[in-house]
This record gives C-alpha cells, sequence and structure tokens, in this order.
C-alpha cells in the first residue's frame, strides 16, 4: 500500500491550490474527488447538448500570487480581461448601467442621482483599498485566539494594522465601521438614490443568507467586492472550470495525483494522529498528513467522528451556522432570450433586496427574489436568492419547479422573449448542492460569513489557523479564514502552517 | 428562587431531627445532625450501622449499543473493562485534564450503566454523546438512596434481605428484595467502613427505610446526618467538591482547578485505554512532566499544637466537626499549600487535615506546619505529610 505524504480531500479550487504548491515542493500528493469532475464548485458542466455552463460561480479569479506561482497561464488559464458592466435593472428600462469605465458609469448614475454620480469614482478609490485589506487580512494566518496567541501570529496582525493605518485616518475608519455595518447603511454613506444604494447593497448579500439590512453585510460587500475585483463578475474563457482544469494541470505536472470518483468515507484515527482515509468503495490509503477541502462540519463530524474530538471542539462545529439559501436556474434559449452581457441584477431598491431575505428566514422561497442573471450565447445562467435549506412546507424534489417559475416571471417582467426562448432548464436547489456538490446544507462558503464567523473566529474560535485537534490534520477550503469566494486564498494559507 | 425540595425519607428524617440542623445538598434539605451534638452518630458509622439519606447525589441512567463508549470517553477509567454488577469510582475531566466532578460508575447490565455526581452533568453528557447511540435519563428524584454504614452493616442486611448478601463483594452490586420491595445495593459508600449504598424506586423510600430501622434496631442502627459523615471522610481520605477542590467547569481561574493527578487519584488514570477520552493529551503531559500540587493528608502535631495553647493559658481548642476552611501551610516561612479539610478525629484521637501542597513538598513524611488561631492569634502547629486513608479498617474490603 501507498503511503502519502499528504491526502487531500476534495478537488475543489481550495484543495487544487495546497496540492499544486505541495506537490510543487516535491511532496508526494494524492487528491481525492468523489465527483468525475474536478473543481467543487468552480467548474463548467454540460447539461445537455450546447448547454454547458459554469454550475455555481458565474466567474472568479484567483490571487495573482497563486497563478504566477503556479504557472497556471502554461496551463491554459486566462482571465478574460474585457470586464462587463454591472446591470441593474429597473422596472421602466431605465437600467442602470455600472459599466467598468467609471466615467461612463457616472453618466448612467447621473439619471438616478447627480450627487451619486459625482461620488462614484472616490467611492471605487475607497473601494479598491478596501479590497486591498480584505485581500491581505485573507493571506494572513489567523491567531488562534484567545489562547496560543503567540508572538509570531502577532506579526501578521501588526502587518493588516499598518495597512489599514497606510490608508489614512479617514478610510480605515470607514473600513472598520464597515465591517459591523449593514450593507444599506454602507451603501448610505456614500449614495443617496435608492437605485445605486440597492446595486451596490446587493454585492453583500451574494451568496449570504443574510439581509441587506442585516449586520456584517458591510463586511460581506467588501469580501465579495474583493474577490471580484468590482461590481461585475470576472468571466473566464471557456467557463470558470478552466481554472479548475488549469490547477488540475498544474498539480500533475507537478507530480501529483488526482483520483476521480474516489469518495472518502471516513479518515481513519489512532487517538490524536490520522493514519489515512477509507474510501467508498472500502479502499484504504495511508498518508503521513491529511488536508480536507471539504466543509468543517462533514469533515470533523463524519470523516473523523465526534469520538475523536474534544467535547467543546464539537460542540463549536456543531453550532457552525451554514443555512445555504442560493439555487441556481440555468436555461439553454434559442438565443433571442434578449438579456445584455455583462452582470444583470434584480435588484431595484434595498426594502425590495431585504423582503426577499424574509423568506429565508421563514424557510421559504422567495416570491420576489434577488437573482443575479449572468449570460454565455444561448445560456442564461440565474443565481438565485432566496431559496431556504430548509423549507417550512414541501419537499425540494417539487419545489424545484417553484424557483425555477419564480425565476423566469421575474426575469420575463423585464425581458419578454425570454419564456419564449427557452428550449431546457436546469435548476440546483440548496439540497442539489449538498448533495451533488458535497456542501452541507447547501452552504456555498462552508459555513457563513458572519461577525461571529470570520476572521478568527473561522471556522470556530480558538482554530482559526488550518489546524484541529488531530496532530496532522488540517483545513483549507471555504469554510477556514481567507475563504468565502473564489480566490485559493484557503488554499494558499493551509500551506504555510504546515510543518 | 427555587425552593429546596425535601427527599423522598423526608417524613423519616424530620420527625427524628431534634436540632432542626438542615443543611443543602445539590438542591434538597438534607439532616446535617439528628441530635445536638454528633458523637453518637460519628460512632455509629465506625462502630454500629448508620443509616444515611443520600438522595440528593446526581443519577444518571446511561443506556444504549454506545453507553461503555461514551462513558470511556467521559471517565478516565477503562470502562470496557468494568464488568456486570460491578461499580468503579471515576474522576472525569475537561479537556485540559481538569476535574470536573467524581462520582461512581456501575455497570447493571451489557448496555445499561448508573452514574453518580456530586453537580448535574447532563448537559456534559450529551455534549460528549454527539454522534452515538446512547440516551441519558436522569434519575436523581425518581430514585432514592440510603447509604448504610459501618461494622454492623452487613449484618443488617442479612436480617432484611431476601437474598444473601454475604458473597457481595467491594465495589460490586446485586439487585435484591428488602422490605418487600425491588432494591439494587452495592457495596459502596462515603466513610472508608465496611458499608452498602440502597438505590430504589422513589415511591419505595419509606418502606425500605422502615425495614431497615427494625431490623437493624438490635444492632444499633442509627439514622445519621452529613456532619458526622464529613468527619468519617476525612478520616477515609475521601475529599469532596466544591469544599477540596473546585470543579473546572466553575473555576473563576486556572489555579482553582486540579487534575486527577493533583488529587492523588493516579490510579483511576488509564492512560493504558485505547484511543481518545477528554482530558488524554493533558493528562499523558502531566504524569510524564509530573504534577504541581498533590493532594496529601497531613497530621498535626498534638504536643507542639498544646504548646502552642499553653503560651496564652488554655488547653487545644479542637472543634467539635469537620471544618471546611483554607488553612495555609507552611515551610520555613513559605507558603508551601493549604489545608481544605481539617477534623478531629475521635477514632484515632488525632487532628488530621486533607492539604494540597506544592511540589515537593507533598513527599510522605515531610515536615510542615498548619495554620491555626490561637486566641485570635495566627499559628503555626507542627504536622506531618502521612499516607491516606487516616483510617482503614480491616473489614472494609473482607
Amino acid at each position: 500500500m501507498d503511503t502519502y505524504d499528504y491526502i487531500i480531500i476534495g478537488a475543489g479550487h481550495n484543495g487544487l491550490v495546497a496540492a499544486a504548491y505541495l506537490a510543487k515542493k516535491g511532496k508526494k500528493v494524492i487528491v481525492l474527488e468523489r465527483r468525475d469532475i474536478v473543481g467543487g464548485q468552480v467548474i463548467t458542466e454540460s447539461f445537455g447538448d450546447g448547454f454547458t455552463v459554469d454550475s455555481l460561480h458565474a466567474g472568479g479569479t484567483l490571487r495573482p500570487d497563486i497563478i504566477k506561482d503556479l504557472k497556471l497561464a502554461s496551463f491554459g488559464l486566462g482571465i478574460d480581461s474585457v470586464r462587463k458592466p454591472f446591470i441593474s435593472l429597473q422596472e421602466d428600462s431605465n437600467h442602470l448601467v455600472l459599466d467598468p469605465d467609471p466615467a461612463k458609469a457616472a453618466e448612467s448614475i447621473k439619471r438616478f442621482s447627480e450627487k451619486d454620480a459625482a461620488n462614484w469614482k472616490p467611492f471605487l478609490d475607497f473601494m479598491d483599498k478596501a479590497s486591498r485589506f480584505i485581500h491581505l487580512a485573507n493571506e494572513t494566518i489567523m491567531p488562534r485566539l484567545p489562547k496560543n496567541f503567540s508572538f509570531n501570529e502577532g506579526l501578521g496582525l501588526a502587518e493588516i494594522g499598518l495597512d489599514l493605518r497606510l490608508m489614512g485616518g479617514v478610510d480605515m475608519m470607514r473600513v472598520i465601521r464597515g465591517i459591523p455595518m449593514t450593507a444599506e447603511e454602507f451603501a448610505d454613506e456614500w449614495f443617496e438614490s435608492d437605485v445605486v444604494k440597492a446595486a451596490v447593497a446587493s454585492l453583500g448579500i451574494h451568496g449570504f443568507t443574510l439581509g441587506v439590512m442585516g449586520a456584517g453585510t458591510g463586511y460581506t460587500l467588501m469580501h465579495n467586492w474583493a474577490n471580484r475585483g468590482g461590481m461585475s463578475h470576472v468571466s473566464v474563457q471557456g467557463g470558470v472550470g478552466k481554472i479548475s482544469e488549469a490547477l488540475g494541470s498544474a498539480v500533475k505536472s507537478f507530480g501529483g495525483e488526482i483520483r476521480m470518483g474516489a469518495e472518502v468515507k471516513h479518515i481513519q484515527v489512532d487517538t490524536y494522529t490520522c493514519k489515512g482515509v477509507v474510501l467508498k468503495n472500502g479502499e484504504e490509503i495511508s498518508a503521513s498528513n491529511i488536508i480536507s477541502a471539504a466543509d468543517p462540519k462533514h469533515t470533523l463530524l463524519t470523516l473523523v467522528g465526534a469520538m475523536n474530538l474534544p467535547p467543546e471542539f464539537v460542540w463549536n462545529v456543531q453550532s457552525i451556522k451554514m443555512r445555504g439559501s442560493v439555487a441556481k436556474v440555468h436555461l439553454l434559449t434559442d438565443g433571442k432570450h434578449g438579456i445584455p452581457a455583462g452582470t444583470v441584477a434584480v435588484a431595484p431598491s434595498i426594502k425590495y433586496l431585504e423582503k426577499a431575505y424574509d423568506a429565508a428566514k421563514y424557510h421559504q422561497i422567495s416570491e420576489k427574489p434577488y437573482l443575479e442573471v449572468t449570460t454565455s450565447g444561448n445560456v442564461v445562467s440565474v443565481h438565485f436568492q432566496y431559496a431556504a435549506y430548509k423549507l417550512k412546507s414541501g419537499e425540494w424534489k417539487v419545489e424545484s419547479k417553484k424557483v425555477e417559475n419564480v425565476a423566469i416571471d421575474t426575469l420575463a417582467e423585464y425581458f419578454p422573449d425570454l419564456k419564449s426562448s427557452i428550449v431546457n432548464r436546469k435548476s440546483l436547489t440548496p439540497l442539489d448542492l449538498e448533495q451533488t456538490y458535497g456542501l452541507t446544507e447547501g452552504d456555498l462558503n462552508h459555513g457563513q460569513i458572519m461577525l461571529d464567523q470570520f476572521m478568527f473566529m473561522r471556522p470556530i474560535p480558538g482554530w482559526s489557523n488550518h489546524k484541529t485537534p488531530m496532530d496532522n490534520l488540517y483545513l483549507c477550503g471555504s469554510g477556514v479564514h481567507g475563504g468565502g469566494g473564489v480566490s485559493g486564498a484557503a488554499g494558499r494559507n493551509v500551506v504555510k502552517v504546515l510543518k | 428562587m427555587r425552593q429546596l425540595r425535601n427527599t423522598p425519607f423526608h417524613e423519616r428524617t424530620s420527625a427524628l431531627c431534634q436540632p432542626q440542623n438542615w443543611r443543602k445538598w445539590a438542591g434538597y434539605f438534607v439532616v446535617g445532625s439528628y441530635e445536638h451534638t454528633i458523637d453518637r452518630e460519628y460512632w455509629a458509622i465506625r462502630n454500629a450501622a448508620a443509616l444515611i439519606d443520600v438522595t440528593p447525589l446526581m443519577k444518571y441512567i446511561i443506556k444504549g449499543r454506545d453507553a461503555a463508549r461514551l462513558l470511556d470517553r467521559v471517565t478516565t477509567r477503562d470502562i470496557q473493562k468494568l464488568k456486570v454488577g460491578q461499580v468503579y469510582y471515576t474522576g472525569w475531566c475537561d479537556d485540559e485534564g481538569k476535574m470536573i466532578d467524581d462520582g461512581t460508575v456501575s455497570r447493571l447490565d451489557e448496555t445499561t450503566f448508573r452514574m453518580t455526581a456530586a453537580e448535574p452533568n447532563l448537559r456534559w453528557l450529551m455534549m460528549n454523546a454527539v454522534g452515538l447511540d446512547v440516551q441519558i435519563e436522569e434519575q436523581t428524584e425518581g430514585v432514592a438512596s440510603l447509604s448504610l454504614q459501618g461494622p454492623n452493616s452487613r449484618s443488617v442486611l442479612k436480617r432484611v434481605c431476601e437474598t444473601d448478601i454475604e458473597g457481595l463483594k467491594y465495589f460490586r452490586l446485586m439487585k435484591n428484595i428488602l422490605g418487600g420491595v425491588e432494591v439494587t445495593i452495592s457495596r459502596t459508600g462515603y466513610t472508608g467502613d465496611l458499608g452498602y449504598e440502597i438505590w430504589m424506586n422513589a415511591k419505595d423510600a419509606l418502606k425500605v427505610w422502615d425495614a431497615l430501622m427494625e431490623a437493624g434496631h438490635d444492632y444499633g442502627i442509627t439514622p445519621v446526618g452529613i456532619l458526622a459523615l464529613d468527619m468519617a471522610r476525612v478520616e477515609a481520605g475521601l475529599f469532596m467538591l466544591e469544599v477540596d477542590y473546585t470543579s473546572a467547569s466553575h473555576a473563576w481561574i486556572e489555579a482553582q482547578k486540579s487534575s486527577p493527578f493533583e488529587l492523588g487519584l493516579d490510579w483511576t488514570v488509564a492512560l493504558d485505554k485505547p484511543g481518545y477520552f477528554v482530558g488524554r493529551r493533558a493528562l499523558e503531559r502531566e504524569k510524564k512532566e509530573g504534577s504541581a500540587w498533590k493532594l496529601v493528608g497531613i497530621e498535626i502535631d498534638w504536643v507542639g499544637m498544646e504548646q502552642l495553647y499553653a503560651e496564652v493559658g488554655l488547653p487545644p481548642q479542637i472543634p467539635g466537626s469537620a471544618i471546611r476552611a483554607s488553612m495555609p501551610i507552611m515551610v520555613g516561612n513559605v507558603q508551601v499549600g493549604y489545608a481544605s479539610t481539617a477534623s478531629w478525629s475521635p477514632l484515632l484521637k488525632k487532628y488530621i487535615a486533607l492539604a494540597h501542597l506544592q511540589k515537593p513538598y507533598y513527599e510522605l513524611g515531610t515536615d510542615v506546619r498548619m495554620e491555626i488561631t490561637v486566641e485570635h492569634q495566627r499559628k503555626h502547629a507542627p504536622a506531618k505529610v502521612v499516607k491516606l486513608p487516616f483510617y482503614e479498617p480491616e473489614w472494609k474490603k473482607k
């Protein structure tokens, strides 16, 4: 039986980033993926003839240092250099078009408010600074508060602190105040038009089970902005799956192995150490270390098992809030859908967004949802919020139709030709996200990014540095600090803490 | 505030409790002493048969396929080795290896256990049972318990039990019929003497009490309160939660917590059992590095103490019951620990104490001095570290 230096559970982008860095260092690495496709959430799948789509994330970029370190361009990764606009749909067809060119965006904003138009450029400048701070924070290994706070851990924090200070007093305070704020308040500080405010605030709820009036959506707004590099998605030539394919090629070229259809059933444990894994087919694979890119709840409670872990730790892991409420509706059309290119949002007002969120609170499906739509040729891809993972009534098998219909009806109000153009449809409910993509409770973030689950409290307080009570088990998925969205930070960071 | 409850024996105990000396124990009223002085009750424990209401002990039934796994995880003992009908004394720790509580675990059948504890532990048990096939039920109210302690206790039970008690070994239990009702009898106790604890359905409590009182009459059976019990347990070298140590679950500061090694429970920590158990890593470390503290027995030198009193013209003053107070222990001018319970031992005719001493002063035979207050002045009486228990009659385990 082969023994590996590292088993990496899950070929999501973070798992692949970690695997590639380790393989590059000459470590003997194997990535185990339960599906027959690499990428986890960062994939492009086909749901029928001509029906190929970015299943979960409509775009994304890895951190530039990762692309450079792993030479991903040489493995076929190209990023669409032309950023398309972010369009906020309005009932009267007077859409807000936030072009990547600030001057053009200001022109569109002017139709809603002269003052907001003037503020757009300063706002972008501030968000650039805020993004830099988020990136720096995301590449810093968080200290294990309140225990084991060492000098080295303090250095990372000091660096973040210094970076904040160097922004200048006003912007530093803005970022610090912005973190616990609601997305609405955050947007309020800059804009007067409800249309502009809602468009900006929608970034604070994208992918999260929070409303624009929820505390901490100021932070998630900055978080999403930083990962996207702006308002609109950065699409990838050939689909986001290219990112994962390039990463997979990198892993293999550095000598790492990737095994498909290899679902880990459990991790073998000997008191404080992991010996290896047992696959669903009964096969055992041993390794000196295990890194899990799966979510913390699944990794620790299912794969390791509560019996092997301290009770307080187990309690904290059980308490991680997952609460997925995102559904996807993909439509294959004959091309006459009428939806413009770019990132198209149904986020007409702050109140509309908050009301959409009410459904998630009460375990329902929004009747008037917040949508974000992207197109690629004939394919229309809809990100749907909110569709609660735990439904108050009904089952997801049946209710998936409701999500499809609400999404299509909502969009058809803006694009009357859409309905007649639909040839095929594929929806992904929170339950599909769990069962097909292995996301506990359908949570794209492996645990909500909320004020009590971020930074040094992610995934749980006291264990924010990728380590676990098992001496040789590490976490590197979205559920740890640096994760949430597409960037590869969590996968990159874990390599830094390995012995 | 919630009212203190009466135990199922209250009808009998309250009629006998002359001085209205009631004590609070885990949410219940129990008798402190039945008479104005506790001498007769104390001597019943050591020379006859003492009947003590111990119902307030927290009792949990842990049942199911994984019951043994749960207890193996929570306690420091190797529960897989506990046989049906056997009882283990054990402590349990938090993950830092600091004691939360201590009590007994009885294996009633292959998959059913009874755990006793001084304080509520239901949440802790539930927290540890994640993913296990196990049911945990608290039975503190539903199950009444009596402790029958003293050299005559076996003779009393032999008269009143349907099945002979003779063969019941130390820390074993059996089912029996007593006073016409079903009971479980374990050969356990808190006195370090020959003794038994009788577990019964709360509704049968008075029947059992009456049967024992009647059968024990000729053997000097005496209802005994917890003040006399407190003296006996010090002689037996048995410590008490929240008197001699603080539970890790409500200590204010780290220094207040104690490990099982620090409490002298080395023999209960099964580091050779397989797999993780709560506190294992910390306990392994402490075992390797040695403990900073140790709970020991000290004997205060009578002659030395007499001199301190003689200086002010008094004979030694010794309280009539165990003292639950912290008394500094010195070596030279340096404090090296403290006594947490001290008691006059009427049987040994010695002034003894349970004391926490720092390394290396906890070694047997070490000369120390314990603070006493002589006519409002602090003095230090000479004392010596001795082996625990102070008193262990040959019939305890026979």
